[in-house]
């Protein structure tokens, strides 16, 4: 499956457009994605501990915007939005 | 009655006379307006203005959540609720969210802009990256958002 993956706050960091790809194997959960994530950030990033504390303190939003658990279950290609911790207003 | 938005300050202005005009009713004898604007200053470092980051959808969906909760909590017949928040870049004293309550009594209407700010704060998808005077920036760090 292909992920789409929406960048916002200091996940933004991770790329310069704002999104990255990912293609996760079939029912693949949340925490496989995050697992990915990391991944991605020790290969890129050379394993900078910041940003793998932001994807570990990060929740995730479906395409249907829905805030979703660890244990979310990907059944198809779409978008998934990281919201890293929050501070606005 | 609510209004909820996310601005986009590029194309468009966050503007206290929309809520005004949104939140007028001679049924209403008590309205609130909460701004919030840029400081110049956060954990001893001169800050010159804020980026604001938004997944709007979100957003606009935790306002309205946020809203239907306070209703259900408080009981208070006929209130309008006008919440706009931007998003893009502001400067040193620019308005970054507009919250104006208007209802029957000044208590309610106190109680009812209170809730909704500080549950913005626990729950709405909205980052700020700070800007220093020496060109530097900086993600605020934040909390874990808070799901009902």
């Amino acid at each position: 499956m292909k992920i789409k993956l929406e960048l916002y706050g200091a996940s933004r960091e991770f790329s310069k457009k704002d999104y990255l790809e990912f293609i996760l194997k079939e029912k693949s959960s949340i925490n496989d994605l995050r697992n990915e994530i990391l991944s991605f950030i020790d290969k890129n990033f050379k394993g900078n501990n910041n940003f793998k504390r932001l994807v570990e303190t990060s929740k995730f939003c479906s395409e249907e915007n829905n805030i979703v658990s660890d244990s979310y279950k990907i059944t198809r290609d779409q978008k998934i939005g990281i919201i890293p911790p929050i501070g606005g207003g | 009655m609510l209004h909820a938005k996310i601005i986009d300050i590029s194309k468009e202005k966050i503007e206290i006379d929309k809520a005004k005009k949104f939140i007028a009713s001679s049924k209403f004898g008590a309205s609130i307006y909460f701004v919030g604007t840029v400081r110049d200053q956060n954990d001893n470092k001169k800050v010159t203005g804020i980026t604001y980051d938004s997944h709007d959808a979100l957003v606009v969906k935790s306002f309205e959540e946020i809203y239907k909760e306070a209703e259900t909590k408080f009981k208070f017949e006929n209130i309008a609720v006008f919440i706009e928040h931007i998003k893009g870049y502001a400067s040193l004293g620019d308005t970054s969210i507009i919250i104006a309550v208007a209802c029957k009594h000044r208590a309610q209407a106190y109680e009812f802009s209170r809730y909704i700010i500080e549950e913005i704060k626990k729950r709405t998808p909205i980052w700020k990256k700070e800007h220093y005077e020496n060109n530097e920036s900086e993600w605020l760090k934040g909390n874990s958002i808070q799901t009902r």
